[in-house]
């Protein structure tokens, strides 16, 4: 169960990024959390694994055995502990370059082998055909031998996704997993998560409300660095436009509606 | 732009710098003791000293290998030791990867050693550790942390700090965030950066050589010394090849490295 | 599975077998060389005892009117030699490049002996310049114009070469000479590139300079060598530091003037 309570971020030039977020995750939810570009949903998630250091607040954290520790306080040897067990797909995919597909799915568990089994020997087999189903299940084990600087944004993007699937986390977070992706790929990744959800706590970004409302268990919509709305993934439009603004609403008046829900 | 613009007037201003350079030419040349009649004499001179030395003296060629091939080892041995040696300083020269204290300390020493020529250096190891192939071997090797820490120093500093942070968001430590991010990243670097160095390395070592640290520049300066200049001149022919070879050498493995794709 | 993936065992056979390879003909030079490479960690006595002859540094050694000579020497040597080795340099790259000179025969000419000067070994240079002219600066400093032409000629070359030649068609269209093409459509693109080389080769020129110095070329680094010589250490030591200053000022002043004349990026 993930409990995050009060974030508080204030910036060097003193802009509140994140002003009091607290949300509760449990097991079986899949929270998508909306937003209006700049809104504050890159750094909550950068705070709930421990990369951003909130001003104040906590991000606790509790595994299925009871045992649960705060984020935000804890040491940096334990954090790299509780992190082994957080998969992230970050908004850049944040690939490492000239690193071949199938490494860079495997380096998911380097927090989780010994120092120096992952120094000198590396990866097993068992852990190799393990990334390759992991690649399977995004549709990317053709390219499992290439290297990942041609490959592209969509592409990069389900390596990304793999790699947080092959860690077998007890928490995704994961910041627009299906920004770079073809419709069809996209559905194909919702559906991946979604089964994840029901051992694990999910939590996602999305600009896609049509996407939330037909995945997620329960949205989150952050303005301001506020949550200014929490509950039923099937938003009315004009809780869009309390979200999204005005000009969404306008939009809709020269077209067809884009954001409609199904 | 104006019509004066075109009129000689506008070279007015260049007097001053070049009755400046001038002057200051003349005094430099002053203090060389330079001058062109000293230099037409000497040129004659030379040209007449370069015909006595000729033709080489081929007995002594089986003599000359062993130094030869001690100078390329010496070469060789102080381009890997240095660039592995080069690495660690490096990463311990990049922001992204220490704290600025060690960083700084490492830039510190980095720069340091950049400011000594590699003679120098030498002149120094030679008065602590005695003549010989270690204070030479050591010396390039420290010239080689010098100029390889820094630049692979800066290159790893290049690095897209969102890709180190993806590692440690799945709990990676320090030398995994290392052997993983950093180390294939910076490899075609490393590769081309050491080739090139061991070029350097192989020139320097004749040098070196000349000043005591072994190898075929010592069979060039005893030459010239003992005034048996046809074998000194076979020493300057295996040189050139040897530093020639190296060049060769280190185009075709950087070609190679190139037709596979690893250098990009 | 497909036939691109390599098994992590594969990989791990293959790494072991390079590394394997690698350090057997490494250890293996350094037997031959009989060098120690963790000598220099395991046994710092040498240096202990170095360090005990060399504190404190003299610096008074510094005012003596000898050591102002040896640094103006140096200093001076390494000036001509930019100066006039950058100027040979920049008429050879004429010469050589191809946008410039029509004669092939000409090009090659030149080029073969600016790649001639780029291999001979500064050591050779140095010797046969004491030779010719005798012990002192002198000496030192032609064998520096030779060591800045082959190192420079060919950069120049190559800078003439990548110059813009639209620039270049544009002049000859107006039925201008090839002279005329020179001074008004190639000059002006490499003069920034050309001054910020020869800063740097005033850079490069003033550690070689000091290195000379040492086979007889005079100026500093001789100083320093014949204070080592005599074991002199706590002089040799206030000369190290005036030579790490020296150099550390220079550099500064030729990097920050560099990137005055081209802008940050391009410095290298
Ligand atoms: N390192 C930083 N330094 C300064 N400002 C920052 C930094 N990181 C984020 N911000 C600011 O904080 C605000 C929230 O950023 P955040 O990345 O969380 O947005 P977001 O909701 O993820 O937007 P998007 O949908 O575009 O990804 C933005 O206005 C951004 O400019
Ligand atoms: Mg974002």
């Amino acid at each position: 169960m993930l409990e995050v309570s009060n974030l508080t971020k204030v910036l060097p030039n003193g802009r509140k990024v994140l002003d009091g977020i607290s949300f509760k995750v449990k097991k079986g939810e899949f929270v998508g959390i909306l937003g209006p570009s700049g809104a504050g949903k890159s750094l909550t998630m950068r705070c709930l694994n421990g990369l951003l250091k909130p001003d104040s607040g906590s991000v606790v954290l509790t595994d299925d055995q009871g045992f649960s520790s705060d984020i935000c306080q804890i040491k940096k040897r334990e954090l790299r502990k509780v992190r082994q067990k957080i998969g992230v797909i970050f908004q850049g995919y944040h690939l490492v370059k000239r690193a071949s597909v199938l490494e860079n799915v495997m380096i998911g568990r380097l927090g989780q082998i010994s120092t120096f089994r992952s120094l000198f020997y590396g990866f097993t087999d068992k852990e190799a055909e393990e990334a390759v189903k992991a690649l399977e299940q995004v549709k990317m084990d053709h390219l499992s031998g290439t290297t990942t600087s041609g490959l592209s944004g969509g592409e990069m993007q389900r390596v990304a996704i793999a790699r947080a699937i092959f860690q077998s986390p007890a928490l995704l977070l994961a910041d627009e997993p299906i920004s770079n992706l073809d419709p069809s790929n996209a559905k194909v990744i919702m559906k991946l998560i979604r089964p994840l959800s029901e051992n694990i706590p999910v939590v996602g970004v999305f600009h896609q409300p049509e996407m939330t409302a037909k995945y997620c268990t329960r949205v989150i919509a952050i303005k301001d660095g506020k949550i200014i709305y929490d509950g039923d993934p099937k938003l009315t439009n004009d809780q869009l436009v309390e979200i999204y603004g005005e000009e969404l609403h306008q939009l809709e008046q020269h077209e067809q509606p884009v954001l409609a829900i199904q | 732009m104006t019509i004066n613009d075109f009129s000689p007037k506008r070279y007015y201003k260049l007097v001053l710098p070049t009755v400046g350079l001038l002057a200051l030419i003349k005094l430099t040349a002053w203090v060389c003791g330079a001058g062109f009649d000293k230099l037409g004499k000497g040129l004659l001179q030379g040209i007449s000293f370069v015909k006595i030395m000729f033709p080489p003296d081929w007995s002594a060629f089986p003599e000359m290998l062993e130094p030869a091939l001690q100078s390329i080892a010496i070469a060789f041995i102080a381009t890997v030791l240095g660039t592995l040696l080069a690495v660690v300083f490096a990463i311990a020269a990049a922001s992204n990867l220490t704290n600025p204290i060690i960083r700084n300390i490492t830039r510190f020493l980095i720069g340091l050693e950049r400011s000594l020529p590699e003679i120098i250096i030498l002149l120094i190891l030679i008065a602590g550790y005695g003549l010989g192939v270690f204070s030479g071997i050591v010396a390039l090797s420290l010239g080689c942390v010098g100029m390889l820490g820094k630049l692979l120093g800066d290159i790893i500093e290049e690095i897209d700090h969102t890709m180190i942070e993806s590692l440690e968001a799945v709990g990676a430590n320090k030398l995994q965030v290392i052997w993983f991010g950093v180390i294939p990243q910076i490899v075609p670097n490393l590769v081309s950066l050491a080739l090139f160095r061991f070029e350097i390395n192989i020139r320097l070592s004749i040098i070196l050589g000349a000043v005591g640290a072994g190898g075929i520049g010592y069979e060039l300066d005893t030459s010239f010394g003992l005034l048996q200049f046809h074998r000194g001149l076979t020493a300057v022919l295996v040189i050139l090849v040897m530093v020639v070879g190296a060049e060769q050498l280190s185009h075709f493995i950087r070609n190679k490295i190139k037709l596979k794709g690893a250098l990009k | 599975m497909n036939e691109q993936l390599i098994l992590p065992s594969a990989k791990y056979k293959h790494k072991v077998g390079y590394l394997g390879i690698s350090l057997f003909v490494v250890v293996a030079v350094c037997i031959y060389l009989k060098y120690n490479p963790f000598l220099i960690f395991a046994d710092f006595t040498p240096i202990q005892r170095l360090l005990g002859e060399m504190l404190p540094p003299n610096f008074s050694v510094l005012w003596q009117p000898t050591i102002g000579k040896a640094i103006a020497q140096t200093g001076s040597a390494a000036f001509l030699a930019t100066f006039y080795g950058c100027l040979i340099a920049f008429v050879l790259a004429f010469l050589t490049a191809a946008n410039t000179m029509p004669l092939r025969f000409i090009r090659l000419l030149v080029g073969g002996f600016l790649s001639l000067l780029r291999i001979v070994p500064p050591l050779v240079c140095i010797l046969i310049f004491i030779i010719a002219v005798g012990l002192g600066a002198f000496s030192g400093m032609l064998a520096l114009i030779v060591i800045t032409v082959g190192m420079f000629g060919r950069l120049f070359t190559d800078i003439i070469e990548n110059t813009e030649h639209s620039a270049a068609d544009a002049i000859y269209s107006v039925g201008a000479s090839r002279l005329q093409v020179i001074r008004y459509a190639i000059l002006p693109q490499i003069i920034p590139s050309f001054i910020a080389n020869c800063l740097y080769a005033f850079d490069v020129n003033i550690r070689v300079a000091i290195s000379l110095g040492i086979f007889g070329g005079g100026g500093i680094g001789y100083a320093l060598y014949m204070a080592m010589q005599v074991l002199h250490y706590q002089d040799a030591f206030a000369l190290i530091c005036l030579i790490i200053i020296m150099i550390l000022l220079i550099e500064k002043t030729s990097d920050y003037f560099r990137t005055m004349i081209l802008g940050k990026e391009k410095l290298r």
